[in-house]
C-alpha cells in the first residue's frame, strides 16, 4: 500500500513538473522550444488541471500525516519523500505562478553584470536586455533587502551568464535553505510530525521548489536565530535574525518575541518555548495579514508562518488556520489563471478563495471545541 | 466702426502685455533643500558625500550629479530672492561643477554597453530647466554686487556675468 503511494506520489510530482512548461511565457526566448501557449489559450482547461493537481497535492499530504500519525510511515520514509520531492521539482518551471525568480536575477544583473545600484537604477533602463521581455517587475528598482542581494550573487555568478543555468542555479540555492530549514525544524522539534507539515505542505513545495521563492532563505535564518537562542548564544542568535531582516523586513515582527526571550534568558527563567514559538507564528501572521496595506497578500508570504506553526502544531487551532490559509493562497491563483487579467471579477474572488477555506475551518472549530457553549454560557 | 478700434487697440495692448515666455521645460526641479544657517545644511553635506559613494556605476554617477546640481541651482535660486549673493554664488559654482560631471559618466556609459538615449533626454530637458529658471534669475539680480565682509577688503560679484556662464555650460548639453 505505502509503495503504490510512493509511486503515485512520484508519478504526481512528474506530472506537475510537466504541467510547470504549460505556463513558459512565449517572450521568454531562452525557452523556446518549449512553449505550448497552452496555459494562455486554453485557460479552462489549465485551471481545471490546476485545481486538481492542488486538491491531489492536499489529499497526499494529509494520507501522509495520517500514515505517519498511525506510525506507517518512518523517518526514512520522510526522508525518501522529501528527496523525491526536491529532486524532480529541481526541474520543472520556475515562473508557472510568479515571475519573481525572472526579478531576482535581473536586480542580481544589475549589480554584478552593470555594476549599477539595483536600489537606484531599475533594470528597465538597460533597454537592450533580454530579460526585459519577460521580467515583470522591471520598472521598480530592488524590492529586496541587501543581504538578498548579496547572497544572489552565488547562484548569479556560478551561472557564467548563461540564462538558464542561472535559473537552475536559484532553484538549487533555494532548494538548499528548503532542505536546511526543514533540518531546523527537526532539530527544534525532535518530532517527525512537524517535519512533514512544514515539508511536504503544499504550498511550501510549490512556492518553494517550484517558484524558488527568497522568502525561505529568510525564515531559514530567522529559524536559526531561534535555535541559536534555544542553546543562548544570543549574540550569534542576534546576528542571524539580522541576516533575515535584511533579506526582507517582515521578520522585523519577530523582534519582540526575540527580545521577549532574551530577557527571560538574562533572568535566568525558564523559557517556554512552545509559547516562543507560538507568538512567533502569530506575529508572523499579523505582518501577514497586514500585507495587503502594502500590495496584497501573495500565497508565498504563507512561508513566514508555516515553519513556526509546524514547530507547534498541538496548538490545533492555529494548525487549521494554517493549513486553511495553504489551501485557500494556492487557489488564489485560479481566478487569474481562468480569466487572465487582474481587473474585473478576479479580486474579489481572490479575496474569496483565500479566506473561504479559513472561514470554514474557524466554523469547524466553534463548533468541534463547543466554542458557542462556552461563549453563550458566560 | 470707432467701437472696433477700440477694441482693435484693446487686442494690440493686451498683446504687448503678456510676459515674454521663454523655451519651458517639463522638468521638474526638486524643492529647496536646507540653506546654509541650518542644522541640516551640515547633516545635507554629509549625505551628499555618503551618496556619492552609494550612486556607484555610470549611470548612478549620471543620477547623483544630475541630482546635486538640481539642488544646487535650487539652492543658489533661493537664496538670489532672499539677496545672499555670495552664498547664491557658491551654489551656483556648486550646481555648475556637478553638471559638467555628468557628460564624462554618459560617454562612460555608452562605452560599457549601456544605452543612454533616455538619459541624453533627461539631460537635454534637464539642461533646459536650468537656463529657464537662470534666465528668470538673473531678472531679479543686479548686475555686480559688492560683498563687504567684515575687516576685509570687499570683492565685487559678477551676478550676470556668473549666471551668463552658468547658461553658457549647459546650453551646450541643448
Amino acid at each position: 500500500m505505502k509503495k503504490i503511494l510512493f509511486i503515485a506520489y512520484t508519478f504526481f510530482l512528474v506530472i506537475l513538473t510537466l504541467f510547470s512548461y504549460a505556463f513558459v511565457d512565449p517572450n521568454l526566448s531562452y525557452l523556446e522550444g518549449l512553449y505550448s501557449e497552452f496555459a494562455f489559450k486554453y485557460r479552462q482547461q489549465t485551471t481545471f488541471l490546476y485545481v486538481l493537481i492542488i486538491f491531489l497535492f492536499f489529499i497526499f499530504y494529509f494520507l501522509f500525516l495520517w500514515l505517519l500519525k498511525k506510525r506507517h510511515l518512518n523517518s526514512k520514509d520522510v526522508i525518501w519523500l522529501i528527496c523525491v520531492t526536491v529532486i524532480l521539482l529541481l526541474f520543472s518551471y520556475p515562473a508557472m505562478l510568479s515571475y519573481d525568480i525572472f526579478n531576482y536575477i535581473a536586480t542580481a544583473k544589475v549589480l554584478f553584470f552593470y555594476h549599477e545600484n539595483p536600489y537606484i537604477i531599475m533594470p528597465i533602463e538597460f533597454t537592450k536586455d533580454l530579460l526585459l521581455s519577460f521580467t515583470h517587475a522591471a520598472n521598480k528598482i530592488a524590492l529586496y533587502g541587501p543581504v538578498w542581494i548579496i547572497l544572489s550573487v552565488v547562484p548569479y555568478c556560478m551561472g557564467f551568464g548563461q540564462f538558464l543555468l542561472i535559473l537552475l542555479n536559484l532553484k538549487l540555492f533555494t532548494v538548499l535553505f528548503y532542505v536546511g530549514t526543514t533540518y531546523l525544524v527537526w532539530k527544534i522539534s525532535k518530532n517527525i510530525f512537524s517535519v512533514v507539515l512544514f515539508s511536504l505542505n503544499p504550498l511550501i513545495i510549490i512556492e518553494i521548489l517550484v517558484s524558488g521563492h527568497n522568502d525561505i532563505v529568510m525564515i531559514f535564518f530567522a529559524l536559526l536565530s531561534f535555535f541559536l537562542l534555544m542553546k543562548k548564544r544570543i549574540i550569534v542568535a542576534f546576528f542571524f535574525l539580522f541576516l533575515a531582516i535584511l533579506i526582507k523586513y517582515a521578520t522585523l515582527f519577530l523582534i519582540p518575541v526575540f527580545f521577549y526571550t532574551v530577557w527571560k534568558l538574562f533572568k535566568k527563567q525558564k523559557v517556554d518555548w512552545e509559547k516562543i514559538y507560538i507568538a512567533s507564528s502569530l506575529s508572523m501572521f499579523v505582518i501577514f495579514l497586514l500585507s495587503p496595506l502594502r500590495e496584497e497578500i501573495y500565497p508565498w508570504y504563507a512561508i513566514w508562518f508555516l515553519p513556526f506553526v509546524s514547530l507547534v502544531h498541538k496548538s490545533k487551532m492555529l494548525l487549521y488556520i494554517a493549513l486553511a490559509f495553504s489551501f485557500g493562497l494556492l487557489l488564489r491563483y485560479v481566478p487569474f489563471m481562468l480569466f487572465g487579467t487582474h481587473f474585473g471579477l478576479t479580486p474579489f474572488l481572490k479575496t474569496a478563495v483565500t479566506f473561504i477555506p479559513v472561514f470554514f475551518v474557524l466554523i469547524y472549530i466553534f463548533f468541534k471545541d463547543k466554542l458557542w457553549l462556552k461563549i453563550f454560557s458566560r | 466702426m470707432k467701437h472696433y478700434l477700440w477694441l482693435f487697440f484693446l487686442i494690440i495692448i493686451l498683446f504687448f502685455k503678456t510676459t515674454p515666455s521663454f523655451a519651458e521645460s517639463s522638468y521638474v526641479l526638486p524643492y529647496p533643500p536646507p540653506l546654509p544657517g541650518s542644522f541640516f545644511y551640515k547633516i545635507r553635506l554629509v549625505s551628499e558625500q555618503i551618496q556619492k559613494y552609494w550612486y556607484f556605476g555610470s549611470l548612478g554617477q549620471f543620477a547623483y550629479n544630475l541630482k546635486q546640481s538640481d539642488k544646487y541651482l535650487v539652492q543658489a535660486k533661493t537664496l538670489f530672492e532672499y539677496k545672499q549673493y555670495l552664498l547664491g554664488l557658491q551654489a551656483l559654482k556648486k550646481s555648475d561643477i556637478y553638471f559638467t560631471n555628468i557628460l564624462p559618466y554618459l560617454i562612460k556609459a555608452k562605452k560599457e554597453g549601456k544605452d543612454i538615449i533616455q538619459k541624453q533626454k533627461i539631460l537635454k530637458e534637464g539642461a533646459l530647466k536650468h537656463i529657464e529658471v537662470l534666465r528668470k534669475t538673473k531678472q531679479y539680480v543686479p548686475e555686480t554686487f559688492v560683498w563687504q565682509p567684515e575687516r576685509l577688503s570687499p570683492t565685487i560679484l559678477n551676478l550676470w556675468k556668473s549666471i551668463e556662464e552658468s547658461i553658457a555650460i549647459r546650453n551646450k548639453y541643448l
